[in-house]
């Protein structure tokens, strides 16, 4: 049976939105090509939800926010007179304001020793690039000297202390073998040995 | 919070056309949702479903409070719509032929049944799915459906009547 316009209508959205079944769908183009007054129906729905769909949204008034949370939150206090001119300052009793101008203080300190300045009695020839450069050249060499000094220094403590102290993994298996042996008359010269001497 | 405050306000003013009262409703609908909080629940869908719920419910309250003044407002309506139409087609670029498409199609609206102009702005200006709009108006799928068509047909022929077609 032939669709008649009361069913175009009645399904227009589901054909535009693809939601008929491909029989339905036969019937209904079947239909809308042969009636001029549903063709145009069709072609001024289909333009309609193109042009709402295309449509920006409106732009919400600025002071919309601030009235919502003035509504809901109730209104928040304002300053006036010295206090809004001097509200800022509020930021520095925080204690980041404190931890951030510690760093910043010990930072400077440390570029300024780098850099070889004198603070108690600066000079310009101490703002001389040349002489901040040889500065902070002297400084980095030091204490790559007093770094790499403590490095061998301290394998050389490693090295004897490991002579001293047999290594745990030795300790047991050489133990027992040494207890009885511990006569005068005994002598392995191993690190169980040198160690008994030292 | 402010993605929602903008498409409240969308809401409002596709359904109210008035710029204040949509701004005022607005602030009712977060004053409303700030109260009302604690009686959320995940049964009535998505946060920003139950928001558009709310909303909803608030533009019928306001529009039956409201249905009295409007009677006597519509004659000048009328000549503002005609004013406008004269006007119209003096904006050659495409931007504000599509600000006055809005325009056109803001007035249509405002003449469909508040049942048929809801159900066709979540779907078609807002993009909510069938549903999301079943929780958001309380009915069955079927209704959502039905009324969305309608309005959609409704919206198309008062456009023709107003002498605009809609690309």
């Amino acid at each position: 049976m032939n669709w008649n316009c009361e069913q175009i209508e009645a399904s227009l959205s589901d054909y535009l939105e693809g939601a008929l079944t491909p029989e339905e769908a036969a019937q209904f183009v079947a239909h809308s090509g042969t009636c001029a007054q549903c063709q145009e129906l069709v072609a001024s729905v289909r333009g309609l939800i193109g042009a709402m769909h295309a449509l920006e949204p409106v732009a919400a008034p600025a002071n919309l926010m601030p009235a919502i949370l003035n509504s809901t939150l109730g209104p928040r206090p304002t300053s006036s007179g010295w206090r809004a001119w001097f509200g800022w300052t509020r930021v520095i009793f925080q204690p980041r304001f404190a931890y951030g101008a510690l760093t910043v203080l010990v930072t400077f300190g440390v570029v300024t020793q780098a850099l070889g300045i004198q603070l108690r009695m600066p000079t310009v020839a101490d703002l001389n690039p040349v002489n901040l450069y040889r500065s902070a050249d002297r400084t980095a060499h030091l204490a790559y000297a007093k770094g790499s000094k403590f490095v061998g220094d301290l394998r050389v403590v490693y090295e004897i202390k490991s002579r001293l102290e047999p290594s745990e993994d030795e300790t047991p298996q050489k133990t027992p073998a040494a207890a009885p042996s511990s006569t005068p008359g005994c002598s392995s010269p191993g690190r169980s040995g040198r160690s008994s001497r030292w | 919070m402010r993605r929602h405050s903008r498409r409240i306000f969308n809401l409002c003013y596709r359904f109210t056309n008035q710029r204040q009262e949509a701004e005022d409703l607005s602030q009712e609908v977060f004053m409303r949702v700030y109260k009302t909080l604690g009686s959320y629940r995940d049964m009535y869908g998505a946060f920003g479903t139950w928001v558009t719920s709310v909303t909803r419910n608030l533009l019928i309250d306001h529009y039956r409070r409201t249905r009295r003044d409007r009677l006597t407002d519509s004659m000048e309506e009328v000549t503002t719509q005609v004013e406008s139409k004269e006007s119209s087609g003096m904006r050659p670029d495409h931007s504000a032929a599509v600000t006055e498409l809005g325009e056109h199609l803001q007035k249509a609206l405002a003449k469909l049944s508040p049942d048929l102009r809801e159900a066709v702005i979540l779907r078609d200006l807002e993009g909510l799915d069938y549903s999301e709009i079943r929780l958001v108006l309380e009915v069955p799928e079927g209704t959502v459906k039905s009324r969305i068509n309608r309005g959609r047909i409704e919206l198309a022929r008062v456009l023709t009547e107003m002498g605009i077609r809609p690309n």
